[in-house]
């Protein structure tokens, strides 16, 4: 009967007709008085204020809640705006079958062109853009961590493509439940800590955004209970929860293929919720952090963890990479730890995945029993992007069609494949956004010269002193100085966990603002990322620099590096470089504390006194030089 | 359809009662429940909220510290106190005394898994008497992720209610309460195990709804497969999903106003009906199971010298297979006593002298405690309908 109450509130919005033929519609009552309770003939003034809260949350909601189409108006989902530039969260399934070129319905009554941007199949987002304004109305984001049980919400979106006009219909539900875990068809489209609704949520409304009592955005619908009533709505959605959505988005925002992540160890639960670790991998950092087989899992991020469904929903919401706090106990002592998250899947296994779900015949959702009505139980589906009426539509788009709209396509410069990516224009886009960050704050002119650091470990009278040059880098730590090859060679220094991976940092530092990222070597933008000890994320990018591994953490407003993570292979722990003071000296950035950690143990804190630039030959005359 | 004229009724109401803001909630049977600890309460949703920095969810990794030192006991110090609504922490109660239930089943589409409402003193479980049932120990999973072990204590196959035992449950039970019968455009809350959803500590699922109509299942006869066929309330919610059977119908009180019935579906319209039983239904039926039991336990449970013998009334029931083979008639000898009182076969035989028959060795074992000389009353289920039947010898 909700439904109802949506209805009046869309009516009064005067947003155009109300949505028809919409799962309960219905019409005005008609009172028997005789069979009626007695009721009060006005509602208390908490009743309408309420009702008038509600009605404006649903107003401005709606105007961020955009229809997902293809690019000739076929087949349809819901996604909800979250930048003014246009950025869009939506479903995996919802654009999965559009390729990459979409359009975008908003409740202005404009389509806009969309392409897509980041795809993460495994958790079922996918990051679009639109384009054609900077002021698009956006979602306010919620705390998904706050909803509870009993909260009411609504959702909005585009089920069974009735947004046709483009006004976005609304269902108004209840938290059913909280912290859900729905496990993956195969192993893709896992929902893992998601938000269950009684809000009706319809094929179609997948992709769209699920929102608090106050209007403020909790999750992406994505998700029902079906079974055996056909794909209608039978009082059980899922969404995904914002906070997982936002922890994904700069990573969607890349322009790859994600991945999700996993621990690296496996658990057994006994009946007294005792998570136990009952296989490891040795080559994981939780194995590196100490972790072994029969360990007690306690915590992990902040999370108590009593059940196999709990640690799955933990390790869901990051992307891999991430680190996440860890607290376990074995037989002596409960150890308070971080470790960092692995991928799920190979490369080579994500790509077959992409390729199953968007290219050539585009196919439903994997397992979807299309408009049987009576089909075998399957207790969840995700809804499908489109309605069963869409289908015959979709088919008859081959991957030819789809090369000819490129051709035509306004935005054909906006998209561009590469391996690993589901568009890499957007990489370069970000990866611009970090090079005019750093630009906009260092003036680093290229140099011969060499780049001298000069300082103490803090603590200690001991005089560290880094040289760097194209060609060797030194490091002196009081009378051991050590020279190494400024391109190679680092491998086994970082590996055996060596101090001298400080000068390596320096080097990547110093070429960062001379050259830039690009001309390093292989860079891509990652996404954001915390880092332990900090608050927030910073932007991520990775370079390859010949057999290294080069992370660089920069802070988001201002670009200045805050780490330096330096990885040989994924086996070992990477050397973690902070700089903790950053100065600003004639138009560069300077370190001025730098800090050298391996698996989150600092090895060395060094104050930098002295940054000069000396005459590149005069260092080299005087050393044995490596290598060339 | 017959129910159409409710569902107008009920919107007219319903808008009123849901746009309010609660009425103050006369916490009766419900505030037991906050005497019960958990002995390991669901408590990643009590621990969250901690973090201040959670509120942007771009800044989320507070709770890392320097050299990976991570102070988990801070947060849970730092706790920020949510601001429950009453219906937060209305249904957070309710939900404390539903409870998820494993059994038979599991293929050909029946479901192993069902719902249970926590009764009175937290001994009994009310739940739905259907296959899942079919077991010697159903497997009761708490709010807190305690399994227990359940016995059958009785069934009403009227109302296909059932009735579990569970010694020291440690649970808060509701009330039943006769009088507490819905209206129409009453708000209420179903809470059930619906899909299976929830699983160890997760707590069932919660879905609002309204009651549209008090009506009895028996105008539907014919077009729907029930074997109880009394007044029913029927909600606007999609609650009679499968598994959420047995589970608890409750009014913005927390008061249980009814036990959601089992999957119905109208054979003609292809429509699911959504219903409960309602409270005097439940209670009359709950008193019934137990004076069964008491009656069967005053009956003299020993063995006579000369019993009845299934051979001696003229019938002879299904191969005994299973371990709970159901008491299914196979065939019945002519002109014997069992033709006489008219038993047919494939009747299947639920109760004899009000005992509830769990199986073909349950039968014998009660036939083994009347006397031959005796006549007795036996409730069959024909097709879809119950027939009680006097066997006289």
């Amino acid at each position: 009967m909700f439904s109802s109450l949506v209805l009046e509130c869309t009516r009064s919005q005067a947003i155009g007709q109300p949505p028809v033929g919409g799962p309960a519609q219905i019409q005005p009552p008609q009172i028997q008085p005789a069979q009626i309770q007695p009721a009060p003939p006005e509602p208390a003034p908490e009743v309408l204020e309420a009702q008038k809260q509600r009605i404006e949350a649903m107003r401005v909601a709606a105007q961020a809640t955009v229809g997902v189409f293809g690019v000739d108006g076929q087949g349809g989902g819901s996604g909800v705006c979250i930048t003014p530039d246009g950025y869009v969260l939506t479903n995996f399934h919802v654009s999965s079958p559009f390729g990459h070129r979409m359009r975008c319905g908003l409740n202005d009554g404009k389509m806009y062109e969309a392409v897509v941007a980041g795809i993460d199949p495994t958790g079922d987002l996918a990051v679009i853009k639109m384009f054609g304004r900077d002021d698009f109305p956006v979602a306010k984001i919620g705390d998904s961590d706050r909803v509870r049980v009993g909260q009411w919400c609504f959702a909005a979106g585009n089920p069974f493509v009735l947004a046709t006009n483009l006004q976005p219909t609304v269902t108004y539900g209840l938290i059913s439940g909280v912290r859900r875990y729905q496990y993956p068809a195969g192993t893709i489209l896992e929902y893992s800590d998601c938000i269950q609704t009684d809000a009706a949520i319809n094929p179609g409304n997948s992709g769209g955004p699920l929102f608090n009592a106050q209007g403020e955005l909790i999750g992406i619908n994505g998700r029902c209970s079906f079974e055996k009533r056909g794909r209608v709505n039978v009082g059980v959605g899922y969404a995904i929860s914002i906070r997982q959505a936002m922890n994904f988005f700069w990573h969607l925002r890349s322009g790859r293929v994600l991945d999700h992540a996993t621990l690296g160890f496996t658990v057994a639960t006994d009946t007294k919720g005792k998570v136990t670790v009952s296989n490891i991998l040795e080559s994981s950092d939780a194995y590196r952090r100490g972790l072994r087989y029969g360990d007690e899992i306690l915590r992990l991020d902040d999370r108590q963890i009593g059940t196999t469904n709990q640690l799955k929903n933990v390790t869901g919401i990051f992307p891999p990479q991430w680190r996440v706090a860890l607290r376990f106990r074995n037989e002596t002592d409960t150890i308070d730890t971080a470790i960092r998250l692995q991928n799920l899947h190979l490369p080579i296994e994500l790509e077959e995945i992409v390729k199953g779900e968007s290219s050539e015949e585009p196919k439903a959702p994997p397992k979807s029993p299309q408009e049987e009505p009576e089909e075998k139980s399957d207790a969840e589906e995700p809804a499908p992007g489109d309605p069963p009426q869409g289908k015959g539509l979709r088919k008859k788009e081959g991957p030819a069609r789809k090369e000819k709209d490129t051709l035509k396509d306004a935005l054909a410069d906006r998209y561009e494949t590469k391996r690993g990516f589901s568009n890499y224009y957007f990489n370069r886009v970000e990866l611009d956004r970090i090079v005019g960050l750093q630009k906009s704050r260092n003036q680093w002119p290229k140099s011969e010269e060499a780049w001298v650091l000069a300082g103490t470990v803090v603590g200690e009278t001991t005089n560290v002193q880094i040289r760097v040059t194209d060609s060797s880098l030194g490091f002196a730590l009081g009378d051991k100085p050590e020279s190494v090859d400024a391109k190679r060679g680092w491998t086994p220094w970082i590996q055996q966990q060596s101090l001298v991976s400080l000068a390596f940092a320096i080097r990547t530092w110093q070429q960062w603002h001379q050259s830039g990222p690009r001309m390093m070597g292989e860079a891509i933008y990652v996404g954001r990322s915390p880092l332990v000890g900090r608050a927030g994320l910073f932007d991520t990018t990775r370079i390859t620099l010949g057999e290294v591994d080069a992370v660089v953490y920069t802070a988001p407003e201002t670009g200045t590096i805050e780490c330096i993570e330096l990885f040989t292979d994924n086996q070992s722990d990477p050397a973690e470089i902070y700089f903790e003071k950053v100065q600003q000296n004639n138009g560069k950035e300077i370190p001025e504390r730098i800090r050298l950690a391996y698996g989150l143990e600092t090895r060395l804190v060094v104050d930098v006194v002295r940054s000069e630039w000396e005459p590149a030959a005069v260092i080299e005359s005087g050393k044995e030089k490596g290598g060339d | 359809m017959k129910l159409c004229v409710p569902i107008f009724l009920a919107v007219t109401i319903a808008v009123v009662l849901a746009n309010g803001p609660l009425p103050s909630l006369a916490r009766g049977p419900l505030d037991a429940c906050e005497k019960v600890e958990p002995t390991s309460a669901p408590s990643d949703s009590d621990s969250i909220g901690a973090d201040p920095l959670r509120g942007d969810p771009l800044h989320n990794n507070a709770a890392i510290k320097v050299d990976g030192a991570l102070d988990t006991a801070a947060i849970a110090d730092t706790k920020v106190p949510l601001e429950e609504t009453d219906l937060e922490v209305l249904l957070g109660r309710a939900e404390r005394s539903v409870v998820k239930l494993y059994g038979a089943g599991g293929a050909r589409g029946l479901e192993s898994y069902q719902s249970g409402v926590v009764i009175g003193d937290g001994s009994l479980i009310l739940t739905s008497w259907s296959t899942v049932l079919d077991v010697d120990k159903v497997r009761v999973v708490t709010f807190d992720g305690r399994r227990l072990d359940a016995e059958i204590a009785g069934v009403d196959p009227q109302c296909e209610l059932a009735l579990l035992r569970v010694p020291n449950s440690g649970l808060l039970g509701f009330e039943l309460d006769p009088q507490n019968i819905a209206k129409i455009g009453q708000r209420v809350f179903a809470i059930t195990n619906l899909f299976g959803i929830a699983a160890g500590n997760e707590a069932c699922s919660s879905q609002k709804g309204v009651v549209m109509a008090m009506s009895p299942l028996t105008t539907r006869k014919g077009a729907m497969k029930t074997l109880y066929q009394g007044r029913v309330i029927v909600v606007d919610v999609m609650t009679n999903n499968p598994g959420a059977t047995g589970g608890a119908l409750i009014d913005l009180s927390g008061r249980l106003v009814g036990i959601v019935g089992k999957e119905l579906r109208d054979e003609q319209a292809g429509i699911w009906l959504n219903y409960a039983l309602p409270m005097d239904v439940v209670k009359n039926s709950v008193d019934r199971i137990l004076s069964g039991q008491a009656n069967m336990a005053a009956a003299n449970t020993q063995a006579v010298p000369q019993p009845h013998r299934l051979n001696d009334l003229g019938m002879a029931l299904i191969p005994d297979v299973i371990p709970k083979t159901p008491a299914f008639i196979d065939w019945i000898r002519e002109d014997s006593i069992a033709a006489r009182s008219g038993l047919k076969s494939n009747d299947l035989i639920l109760l004899v002298n009000d005992s509830r028959v769990d199986s073909r060795k349950g039968l014998e074992r009660i036939l083994s405690t009347i006397n031959r000389g005796d006549s007795f009353a036996v409730l069959v289920q024909r097709g879809q309908e119950l027939i009680k039947i006097q066997v006289r010898p």
